[in-house]
C-alpha cells in the first residue's frame, strides 16, 4: 500500500496524542523505559512505512494492541519477568510532587501484569473497558474485575501506607 | 493524607502525565525530507534547461546562417559578386531577368571577375562590345 501525506500526518498526530499513554502501557509490559521506547517506535515505523490506518475502526485501541504485541514479542526475546525499573521516572508530575510520582511508580509496579494493564489503558490510555476487553481477549466484566482490584491496591499503596515505596 | 473514594482518586491519578516517547526520526524529517527532494528535483529541472538551452543555441545560430545562404542563392546581385555560378543560381537567375538575354548578359559579363595580365584584354569582353549581326 502506498502511503500518503494524509496518511503520515495522521501517523504524526497519533504519536503526539497517545505516545505518552503508549510508552507507558509499553513500561508497564516490558520493565524498561529503552524496551517501551523501542516497542512504541517499532509500531509507529512500521505504520509510516506499510500505510494507513484507514481501514482500521478503533485506532486508539489498534495501537495500545500493537504496541502491547510489540513489546511481549520483544520480551519474549529477553527475560519475560525482569523487574520495573526503579529510578527512572514514568510520569510529570502534578505540582512537581515528585514523591507522589515515586509512589506511584511503585504502586504500579507491585501490581500484577494483569491488573497493571487495565488500570494504565484505563486511566491513562482512556479506553473503556469494553475496548480493553476485546484488546486484551479477555470478557468486559474481568476487566472491570482487574480494574477495581487495581485501584484498591493503588489505594492502599499509595494512601494507606504512604511512602512504604519510598523508605524501601 | 485522607482516603479517597474511586472517582477523587481516578482523578488524582490522571493528574500524573505520563512522559512522552522520544520523537520518531522519521516523523520529525519526513516534511523536511520532502520539501528537500522537491527543491533538488526544480533545481534539477532548472539546470537541465539551461544546459539544454546551452547545446541548442549553436545548432539554431548554425540553422539561421544556412536559412540565410539558401535565400541568398536566390538573389542574383549576390551571386554575382562572390559565388560561382551553379545549376542553382542560374535557375535563379532565369527566374528573376526580365528576359533570357539579360540573364545570359548577367552571367558572362558581371559574374566573371578574372583578373587579366596588364596590357591585355578579355576576348568575351571584345566581342561583346562588337555589333554581330545574325
Amino acid at each position: 500500500m502506498h502511503r500518503t501525506d494524509g496518511d503520515t500526518t495522521e501517523i504524526e498526530f497519533l504519536y503526539r496524542q497517545h505516545g505518552p499513554a503508549l510508552l507507558l502501557f509499553a513500561q508497564g509490559v516490558t520493565g524498561e523505559r529503552s524496551r517501551a521506547q523501542d516497542a512504541v517506535h517499532q509500531v509507529f515505523l512500521k505504520l509510516i512505512e506499510k500505510g494507513s490506518l484507514n481501514r482500521v475502526a478503533d485506532k486508539k485501541a489498534y495501537l495500545f494492541a500493537c504496541v502491547r504485541n510489540a513489546a511481549l514479542n520483544e520480551g519474549k526475546l529477553r527475560d519475560r519477568n525482569a523487574p520495573l525499573e526503579p529510578d527512572s521516572a514514568w510520569f510529570i508530575p502534578p505540582d512537581r510532587d515528585y514523591a507522589g510520582e515515586r509512589n506511584l511508580r511503585c504502586a504500579l509496579g507491585a501490581l500484577p501484569n494483569d491488573q497493571r494493564e487495565a488500570m494504565v489503558l484505563h486511566i491513562w490510555g482512556e479506553l473503556t473497558f469494553s475496548q480493553i476487553s476485546d484488546l486484551l481477549g479477555v470478557s468486559s466484566n474481568t476487566v472491570a474485575s482487574r480494574y477495581r482490584y487495581a485501584l484498591a491496591k493503588l489505594r492502599d499503596s499509595m494512601f494507606a501506607k504512604e511512602n512504604s515505596c519510598a523508605n524501601s | 493524607m485522607p482516603t479517597l473514594d474511586d472517582e477523587r482518586l481516578e482523578a488524582y491519578l490522571k493528574q500524573f502525565r505520563p512522559l512522552a516517547p522520544e520523537p520518531l526520526s522519521t516523523v520529525g524529517t519526513s516534511h523536511r525530507a520532502r520539501r528537500t527532494f522537491v527543491l533538488g528535483a526544480w533545481a534539477t529541472a532548472a539546470v537541465a534547461i539551461l544546459v539544454i538551452g546551452a547545446l541548442t543555441l549553436p545548432i539554431r545560430t548554425d540553422r539561421a546562417r544556412v536559412t540565410e545562404t539558401i535565400g541568398n542563392v536566390g538573389n542574383p546581385e549576390h551571386l554575382m559578386e562572390d559565388q560561382p555560378l551553379t545549376m542553382r543560381s542560374a535557375n535563379a537567375l532565369v527566374a528573376k531577368a526580365p528576359s533570357f538575354k539579360a540573364m545570359v548578359d548577367d552571367m558572362a559579363f558581371r559574374s566573371q571577375h578574372i583578373p587579366l595580365p596588364k596590357g591585355k584584354r578579355s576576348a568575351v569582353a571584345v566581342l561583346g562590345k562588337e555589333k554581330i549581326k545574325l
